[in-house]
C-alpha cells in the first residue's frame, strides 16, 4: 500500500472512528426522539455524475435507505436500434457511454460481424485495440478527477484533463472527433492511422508513467484520501455476482473477472497484461484497480505499437447488410465493466431488437443495499468509486 | 467452483424434460431441443435453454448454484406470433461459459415469475423490461417505472406502439 | 493662473446600465448543469487547456440561486424537463441561458418520428440566449458562445473574430 509509513487507524466500522455520535435510530436504548427525513440528492447535484436522483431516507447523517431514481437522461437507444439500419445505429453507440465510446462501438460492431460473419483485417484489429485502450485511459482520467472533486480535492481534475487532452488530440487526428468517435465500422475501422498517430501514441506511452507516479505520490498516499476511502463502502464478491456488477467493482472485491481475459475477444489473447485485483472490497481497492489498469493499458498499447502490421483496414462488407435470423451477442470490457450487446435479427436490414446491457446499470443497482447504514459522505465516496455515467444507466 | 457444460446440460435436461419428437415430414430438419449447445464464436453464448415461463426460477437456481451471475434480462416482442419472449443472460466470473435462458409468453397475458429472490440484480432489469414491454413479473416487490416517467402508462418497445 | 484640465482624460462618464452590463458580462457565473456528453466538453473548457477562467466564467456554482448563466449541456428528457424548468425559475434575474450542443438546441440526434422521451430543444421550455451547435461542440465553440453572449449583453465583442489570410 502506498504511504505505508503513516499509520491509519481503521477500525473497519461503517460509522467511522470512535467518538463519532452514533445513529439514534439504530440504538434502541436512545431516548432522543427518533425521526427520519427524506433528502433528495436531486437530478442536479455536483456529485451525482450526471442526472441521477437518489432519494435518501436519512437519520441525521446516516442513510437508512438510498433509492436511486433514474430515467432522467433516457434517450431511447434501444428503440432507435429498431428503426434504423445496422450502420445508422453506430453514432448511437458512442453516446451511450461517451467516456468510453470506442468500447461501445466495438461491442455493436463485433456483434454484427459475428452475425454476418465478416472478417476483420489484422491491422484494423490492432488499431481497435490501441484506440480502445487509449479510450480506457482517458475515461479513467475523468473518473479520477471526478472522484477527487467529489471528495473535495479540486486540483487533480486539472491534471487529469491535461493528460486527457493529449489522448484526445491523438484520437482527433485519427478520426476527427474528441469525444463521441464513430471510428469503427463493420469489417474494420473507417480511417487508417498515419505515422503521426503512431508516433504520438509512442510519445504518450513514454510520457504517461511519470504522470501516474506523480498522481500516486500526490494523491494515492495522501492521508485524507486514505481515510476517506479505506474501509469505506465494502462490496463483497458475492454481492457483485448477485447484482451482476462487473469491472473494477468486482475486481476490487477480489475476483479477477475481466472480459478481455475470461471471455477473450478481438486480439487481446496476443497481449501480455495483468488483471489488477485487490481483495479488500472497499473503495480504496476499487481506486487502486483503476489506477493499475491505466498502467496495464499503457503496456497493451506499447505491445500493439510494436506488433501492428501493415495492410488494409476494412474487410469485405456487403452493400446492404442483412444478418441471418437469430440472436447474437458480443461482450467487451468497457472502462466501467462488462458491456454486452444482444441483437435479434429477423433477416431484414433493420435490427429487430438491440439490447444494451450496460455496466453502470448493474453497478448502481447494488447501491441501495450497499449504502444502508453509512453516513452520507461515505456513500458519496462509494458512489464515486463505482464510476457511474448516468446515460450509461438510462440509455 | 467451475461448472462444466456437461453438468449444466444434464441439470437443465432434468428440468425441461426430453426433446420433442421429430416432426412427421421426413425432409424437415429436426426441431431444436430445449437445451442446445451453441458456438460461442458464432453466437456469443455457449448454452441456449428454452423453458416454460414457470420454470425460469428453477433455471435461475441451477445457475446460481453453479456460480453464475445475472447479465441481462431482455424482452422481445414477437408481434406476428402473438408472443413475447424473455431472454435471461448469465455470465460466469471465472470460466468463459455464458448461458441464455429463454421463455415465451402469450402477448395477451404476459406474466413471468420474478427471479429477484435469487438474483437481486434482476429487480431493476425486470422493472425496465416491464417499462418497455408491459411484461408483468409476478412477485416482483416494486414494479414501478424505472426509466420512463413515474406516471407513464405506455410501453414503447412494443411493436404496435404509436406515440 | 490655474491650468485647465481636460476632465475627459481623467473621468469617464457612462450609463449605469452599460457599466453593469460590462460587469455582468465579464463575470458570468454558470450553473453546473451538465446532463450528458456536452458536459464533458464543458468541463474540459473549464480546465487548464481551454481555460474559461480567462473570460471570467469559470466559477461554476452548484446552486441556481447563485448562478446567472445556465448552460444546458446535454439532452433534456421529458422526465427531466420539470426539474430544468424549476432550476430556471430558481435563478435570479438577470439570467441568461446557453443551449450547448445539438440536443439542447433541437433534440439533437435523438429525434426521430414517433420519439417518446426527448424534449426537442430546450427553447420549448424557456427562452434561450445563445445556441452553440455541435455534437459535442468543441471547447472553442463554447468559448465563442460566451463571447457572443458578452456581445449580446454589452453590444461590443471583446475579442476579434479570426479572419483567414488571403
Amino acid at each position: 500500500m502506498p504511504g505505508a509509513e503513516c499509520q491509519v487507524p481503521n477500525d473497519g466500522s461503517v460509522t467511522g472512528a470512535a467518538g463519532v455520535p452514533q445513529s439514534t435510530i439504530r440504538d434502541p436504548q436512545s431516548t432522543i426522539p427518533q425521526e427520519t427525513f427524506v433528502l433528495n440528492l436531486g437530478p442536479q447535484h455536483p456529485a451525482a455524475h450526471g442526472v441521477l436522483r437518489v432519494l435518501m431516507t436519512m437519520d441525521g447523517e446516516w442513510i437508512t435507505r438510498a433509492e436511486p431514481v433514474i430515467g432522467y437522461i433516457h434517450r431511447m437507444h434501444e428503440k432507435m436500434g429498431e428503426n434504423r439500419t445496422w450502420a445508422k445505429f453506430l453514432p448511437n453507440t458512442s453516446r451511450i457511454d461517451y467516456l468510453s465510446a470506442m468500447h461501445y462501438t466495438h461491442a455493436f460492431v463485433g456483434a454484427v460481424e459475428r452475425g454476418a460473419k465478416i472478417e476483420v483485417p489484422p491491422r484494423a484489429e490492432y488499431l481497435r485495440v490501441i484506440t480502445s485502450e487509449l479510450n480506457r485511459i482517458a475515461s479513467h482520467m475523468v473518473w479520477w478527477g471526478a472522484l477527487l472533486s467529489d471528495l473535495g480535492g479540486l486540483t487533480p481534475f486539472l491534471y487529469a484533463f491535461d493528460d486527457r487532452e493529449l489522448i484526445l488530440d491523438l484520437l482527433e487526428g485519427l478520426c476527427g472527433a474528441r469525444l463521441t468517435y464513430c471510428y469503427y465500422r463493420f469489417g474494420g475501422v473507417c480511417n487508417d492511422a498515419d505515422d503521426d498517430f503512431l508516433r504520438g501514441c509512442r510519445q504518450f506511452v513514454r510520457h504517461m508513467p511519470a504522470r501516474l507516479k506523480l498522481y500516486h505520490d500526490l494523491v494515492t498516499g495522501n492521508i485524507i484520501l486514505r481515510k476517506r476511502l479505506e474501509g469505506i463502502g465494502p462490496i463483497s464478491a458475492e454481492m457483485c455476482r448477485k447484482y451482476g456488477a462487473t469491472g473494477p467493482v468486482i475486481r476490487g472485491a477480489g475476483v479477477a473477472y475481466d472480459v478481455r481475459r475470461v471471455e477473450p475477444y478481438s486480439i487481446y489473447p496476443q497481449f501480455d497484461f495483468e488483471i489488477p485485483t485487490f481483495p479488500q472490497g472497499d473503495s480504496m481497492a476499487r481506486y487502486l484497480v483503476r489506477m493499475a489498469e491505466m498502467e496495464q493499458s499503457l503496456r497493451i498499447i506499447d505491445q500493439a505499437l510494436d506488433k501492428i502490421p501493415a495492410g488494409p483496414v476494412m474487410g469485405k462488407v456487403p452493400r446492404v447488410l442483412r444478418l441471418p435470423p437469430g440472436d447474437y451477442c458480443y461482450a467487451v470490457e468497457a472502462a466501467r465493466g462488462r458491456f454486452l450487446v444482444r441483437i435479434v435479427s429477423d433477416g431484414k436490414d433493420v435490427p429487430y431488437r438491440v439490447r444494451l446491457r450496460t455496466p453502470s446499470f448493474s453497478n448502481l443497482s447494488l447501491f441501495e443495499e450497499a449504502s444502508r447504514g453509512m453516513i452520507l459522505p461515505d456513500a458519496l465516496a462509494m458512489m464515486g468509486t463505482l464510476d457511474l455515467v448516468i446515460p450509461d444507466i438510462d440509455r | 467452483m467451475n461448472p462444466t457444460l456437461e453438468q449444466l446440460c444434464e441439470q437443465f435436461g432434468r428440468l425441461v424434460g426430453p426433446a420433442p419428437a421429430a416432426s412427421a415430414a421426413p425432409a424437415a430438419p429436426p426441431a431444436p431441443g430445449p437445451v442446445q449447445r451453441t458456438d460461442h464464436a458464432a453466437k456469443g453464448y455457449d448454452l441456449d435453454v428454452s423453458v416454460a415461463p414457470l420454470q425460469v426460477v428453477m433455471a435461475a437456481e441451477i445457475l446460481d448454484r453453479s456460480g453464475f451471475g445475472l447479465d441481462a434480462v431482455t424482452g422481445v416482442d414477437w408481434l406476428a406470433q402473438g408472443q413475447m419472449e424473455v431472454v435471461y443472460d448469465y455470465f460466469h466470473p471465472t470460466t468463459p461459459l455464458r448461458v441464455a435462458v429463454r421463455t415465451r409468453v402469450p402477448r395477451a397475458q404476459p406474466e413471468v415469475p420474478t427471479i429477484t429472490a435469487i438474483f437481486p440484480g434482476a429487480n431493476w432489469h425486470e422493472r425496465e423490461t416491464h417499462d418497455f414491454f408491459g411484461l408483468v413479473f409476478t412477485g416482483h416487490p416494486n414494479l414501478k417505472p424505472l426509466l420512463l416517467p413515474e406516471d407513464a402508462t405506455f410501453h414503447p418497445l412494443r411493436k404496435d406502439y404509436q406515440s | 493662473m490655474e491650468t485647465q484640465v481636460d476632465t475627459s482624460k481623467i473621468v469617464k462618464f457612462a450609463k449605469l446600465e452599460d457599466v453593469l452590463a460590462l460587469g455582468r458580462a465579464y463575470s458570468l457565473w454558470p450553473l453546473t448543469f451538465g446532463l450528458a456528453c456536452c458536459a464533458i466538453e464543458m468541463m474540459a473548457t473549464g480546465m487548464a487547456r481551454w481555460d474559461l477562467a480567462r473570460f471570467g466564467a469559470e466559477v461554476f456554482r452548484p446552486s441556481p440561486r447563485q448562478a446567472d448563466l445556465m448552460i444546458i449541456a446535454g439532452t433534456v428528457n421529458k422526465k427531466m424537463a420539470p426539474a430544468v424548468k424549476l432550476l430556471y425559475d430558481q435563478m435570479l434575474e438577470p439570467k441568461w441561458v446557453m443551449a450547448l450542443g445539438n440536443c439542447a438546441i433541437s433534440g439533437g440526434p435523438f429525434v426521430y418520428p414517433g420519439q417518446y422521451a426527448v424534449v426537442e430543444g430546450v427553447d420549448q421550455l424557456f427562452p434561450v440566449d445563445v445556441y452553440v451547435p455541435g455534437c459535442p461542440p468543441r471547447p472553442e465553440a463554447l468559448i465563442e458562445g460566451i463571447l457572443k453572449l458578452e456581445e449580446k449583453m454589452t453590444g461590443k465583442r471583446r475579442f476579434p473574430v479570426a479572419k483567414l489570410q488571403k
